[in-house]
């Protein structure tokens, strides 16, 4: 660190005398590594490192910011200034904006074999050059693209109240994308694979078996035809579960957004807004997923309920929306590095395993779509129309109660308010993951999540075809 | 100039037979607001992106810590990775051909000088309206936020070249309520100047757009012309075209347009070109992310393909010029942070032009259909497919032509490359922006497809 916590803390001294009733810094550095290979050749090698301090301050009722990453007495100095000046400059003379909290003094980190940014470059290339080969087992692979990236993101908060906490959280993944090409049509699918640990994550998987999958998955899609639009029944299974709790509902239980109004959970606390089948948790260490003891503010994330047996429960909350709700933080104070400021955000969103296979879950359906995750293009919600949507990865029809043939090009919305009511059946069979590539975006912040749950039915929901 | 030289003569002291130092500083301000301000933040930043190649093995090494002996550091990891690279064989040599272009509107002197009180002076009366105008709704999130950007560039074989530019943006977002029903409008803004965001105005439309929105439901699902509003029209377009029109892209196989230059792949109406030069276009600037001059690149002229988009790499390989194409990718529209990412192959600003109609002409002339004013989820429109992706939050049922009921919650599908063949039935003339994370910029009118598949109820 470039920084002694005598020095943070005699900056947090100056912040006071400068008539700040609280101060704060967080102390950040991000080093990363990304490695990308095209059509078997290396296309790039880029090493990051990447640092510097973010204040925060309140001051006669407002909240200041600034952050610098000049790493001087002078750079600091005039940080602190600007974020007084700051908050100064629009006093509002109430309370504290900022919720009281426990003080937390900790060091954490998950369990590491291989620092990731020890092992040679030249190891990491042929990974990458190995796994992007093996794609290729097929006439049919037009190019093929694998990422590597690796990357240690060190954080320490320092406040007026006496909080410590660093959080190191290690970050590595690989993905890969391979474009098929079959009587003049072509489909991509995209996929990747990561985890909260150290580089012995690489050495743990077959990543040649891992490209060979997507590959295989390209050439099955390109033959195959779109899928049906309308009001479908789905089956959406754990690949995909967790990216659809996250839209739609992760978004829309995050504290700022409620206290705002503009969720359109707003005033919905103790009500129902799923079926009987329907727990809902966020958890900072859950296994397989982002690694998140403490927050961005300090404070401990242990397991938040958000919904149980259908009933909403609880918000995500950060200091600022807390003190607005008057509820307790619940560790979900998060932001994308030190020059921005906490928002509320998920951690681990998933949901509790329910009692059913995947089979019995289909069982039943006279006409549906089993959705599936793996190359599933991402997702996207409007928390104030409620409307939420999601890209499926190369899913397949359901017709009278078995899984037939595969269909690409599914994309699927609903409503927030009303697609958990309509889960009639959860599966047993609980993932949650992690992605090193795929970051959750909001108010122009970008932040890793984990997110998962057990496969789940859906009586219906909209889907588009081609 | 000086960190850039000195990260130079170090590579090249340490064995890289070519170097390359990109330097930024920049500096924001940005102010949130919803009911009232509710923070101001002040975000100074510097680095350095180094790119090294020795012989034919090349690596890029960035940093935000501009000390000597982090620089240092940087070269040495950087040569070190260069060193146990793959040799690549299409690699000739760093860009030679640096200089700037005419291009205008890019940097304002005014709004690099601009503080935080005049900042919130210009806020003060829109967040009355945004409070005020109809009892119905309230603003919930907003941000106000400006940035000045300073950028040197150097390469070893002598060539240098650096200059400023400015943002302003602002994002307002109002949620009505109003008998159980709710609804959200949203404004945004992005200019190279303060002066050219009306603010006032944004509350108003924001408003008057939240309330008009109460009580959108989805349409049945059905096939049915479309109306594509610009900046929807200009996403999805720019989602499936930045992709095809790419050097590297049809380099390397992945381009579905490789082999039709010269070819008619659209109506003869329409004109596609990038514009690096544009007068304030969100990615105007003079010169590229590896210092060549940018340029006004034709893509389709009367409808027939005419050119692709290079870096100075991929024209090399193809012994022809760069266009001009080269980008630095940053963390966000604005490219903070673009030090720390290697030159891409990206358009500048990507303009569809072609229509001479009023906007209120194609809804007059349109019996039914969709009129789509936003969307979320239009960057999974897949360029590679070519299928058009986007999940309607705020619609409008088309009635003997005029705009009726408010829709929400159907997904948009169909194929682009069917669309541009001979399914843009008509196009307006009203081209207005959609930016994206990484800030490309792309530029439509409003246009009307002939048909897609609406997923409603």
């Amino acid at each position: 660190m470039l920084f002694s916590l005598d020095e943070l803390e005699r900056l947090l001294e100056r912040g006071e005398a400068l008539g700040a009733s609280y101060a704060e810094v967080l102390y950040q550095r991000l080093d990363s590594e990304d490695i990308e290979v095209e059509n078997k050749a290396l296309r790039s090698y880029k090493s990051q490192s990447f640092s510097g301090l973010g204040v925060r301050v309140t001051c006669g009722g407002s909240l200041g910011y600034a952050s610098t990453n000049r790493m001087t007495g002078e750079g600091m100095g005039r940080a602190l200034e600007s974020a007084v000046r700051g908050a100064g400059s629009t006093p509002r003379g109430e309370d504290e904006p900022l919720r009281k909290v426990d003080i937390i003094v900790a060091d954490a980190m998950p369990p590491v074999k291989v620092d990731p940014l020890d092992v040679s470059p030249d190891e990491k290339v042929v990974l990458a050059l190995d796994t992007n080969k093996a794609a290729f087992n097929d006439g049919k692979i037009k190019t093929a693209r694998t990422k590597v990236r690796l990357m240690v993101d060190e954080r320490f908060l320092v406040s007026t109240d006496g909080a410590r906490v660093r959080v190191v959280t290690p970050l590595v993944g690989l993905s890969h994308a391979s474009v098929a090409e079959a009587g003049g049509e072509r489909e991509s699918v995209l996929d990747s694979r990561g985890m909260c640990a150290g580089y012995e994550f690489f050495e743990s998987q077959d990543w040649s078996d891992f490209a060979t999958e997507v590959s295989d998955l390209a050439i099955e899609a390109v033959g195959s035809g779109t899928s049906p639009s309308g009001n479908l029944p789905v089956v959406v299974d754990r690949d995909m579960v967790g990216l659809v709790l996250h839209e739609a509902l992760g978004h829309a239980v995050e504290g700022d957004t409620i206290a705002s109004g503009e969720s359109v959970l707003t005033g919905r606390l103790g009500t129902r807004i799923a079926s009987d089948f329907v727990t809902i948790v966020d958890e900072g260490v859950v296994k397989g997923g982002h690694y998140a003891p403490y927050d961005d503010e300090g404070v401990e994330k242990g397991r938040t309920v958000l919904v149980e047996d259908g009933f909403l429960r609880g918000c995500l909350t950060d200091r600022r929306s807390a003190q607005r709700l008057c509820l307790d933080p619940t560790g979900n104070g998060r932001l994308q590095d030190y020059e921005n400021s906490p928002l509320a955000r998920q951690t681990n969103f998933y949901m509790e395993p329910g009692g059913h296979s995947l089979e019995e879950l289909v069982e039943g359906i006279d006409f549906g779509l089993l959705v599936r995750g793996r190359g599933s293009r991402g997702g996207q919600v409007e928390i104030g129309m409620g409307t939420f949507t999601f890209g499926a990865g190369p899913s397949r029809i359901i017709r009278k109660g078995r899984v037939e043939e595969l269909v690409r090009g599914a994309v699927i919305t609903g409503s927030v308010l009303d697609v958990l009511k309509n889960v009639d059946a959860v599966g047993v069979d609980l993932k949650v993951a992690t992605d090193a590539f795929r970051r959750c975006g909001k108010n122009g912040q970008q932040v890793t999540t984990g997110m998962g749950g057990p496969s789940i039915r859906v009586q219906r929901m909209t889907v588009g075809g081609g | 100039m000086e960190i850039a030289r000195l990260a130079i003569e170090k590579a090249t002291m340490l064995g890289a037979t070519e170097a390359e130092a990109y330097v930024q500083s920049a500096r924001t301000i940005r102010i949130a607001f919803d009911e009232e301000v509710r923070d101001i933040r002040t975000v100074e930043s510097t680095g350095l992106g180094l790119r090294v190649a020795l012989g034919k093995r090349t690596a890029m090494y960035s940093t935000s810590v501009l000390d000597e002996a982090e620089i240092y550091g940087a070269a040495e990891k950087a040569v070190k990775v260069a060193k146990v690279a793959p040799e690549d064989p299409d690699w000739a040599h760093m860009n030679k051909g640096y200089g700037k272009s005419s291009a205008e509107g890019y940097y304002d002197r005014a709004t690099a000088n601009l503080g935080c009180d005049e900042m919130l002076e210009g806020l003060g009366s829109a967040i009355s309206i945004l409070n005020e105008r109809d009892r119905r709704a309230k603003p919930t999130r907003g941000y106000l936020s400006l940035m000045t950007s300073k950028v040197s560039l150097v390469n070893s074989h002598g060539e240098a070249v650096g200059g400023k530019e400015t943002f302003a943006t602002a994002w307002m977002m109002m949620k009505a309520k109003e008998a159980g029903l709710e609804s959200t409008g949203s404004e945004y803004q992005l200019t190279r100047s303060f002066r050219e965001i009306d603010l006032d105005s944004m509350a108003e439309k924001a408003v008057d757009k939240a309330v008009g929105f109460l009580g959108a439901k989805p349409v049945q699902t059905g096939e049915m012309p479309v109306i594509l509003e610009n900046r929807v029209a200009a996403g999805i377009m720019g989602w499936i075209l930045s992709r095809p029109i790419r050097a590297d892209v049809v380099q390397s196989g992945g381009s579905r347009l490789a082999d039709r230059l010269g070819e008619r792949i659209t109506s003869e109406d329409i004109e596609i070109f990038d514009d690096g030069t544009m007068a304030g276009g969100v990615s105007t600037r003079p010169f590229d992310g590896e210092g060549h001059p940018t340029q006004r690149t034709p893509i389709v002229e009367s409808g027939v393909l005419r050119g692709f988009l290079y870096d100075s790499y991929t024209a090399l390989k193809d012994g022809v010029d760069s266009t001009g194409n080269a980008t630095r990718v940053g963390f966000s529209y604005n490219r903070t942070r673009a030090y720390s990412s290697p030159p891409t192959l990206d358009p500048t600003n990507l303009v569809l032009v072609g229509g001479s109609a009023s906007v209120d002409e194609v809804i007059r002339d349109t019996k039914h259909g969709l009129y789509v004013e936003q969307t979320i989820g239009e960057y999974m429109s897949d360029p590679i497919s070519g299928n058009i992706n986007a999940t309607v939050t705020h619609g409008h049922v088309m009635e003997d032509g005029e705009l009726g009921a408010p829709v929400k919650g159907v997904v948009l599908t169909g194929s682009y490359h069917e669309q541009l063949r001979d399914g843009f039935e008509a196009i307006a003339n009203d081209t207005d922006f959609y930016v994206t994370l990484s800030g490309m910029g792309f530029y439509s009118p409003t246009v009307k497809l002939r048909r897609l598949t609406v997923a409603g109820v």
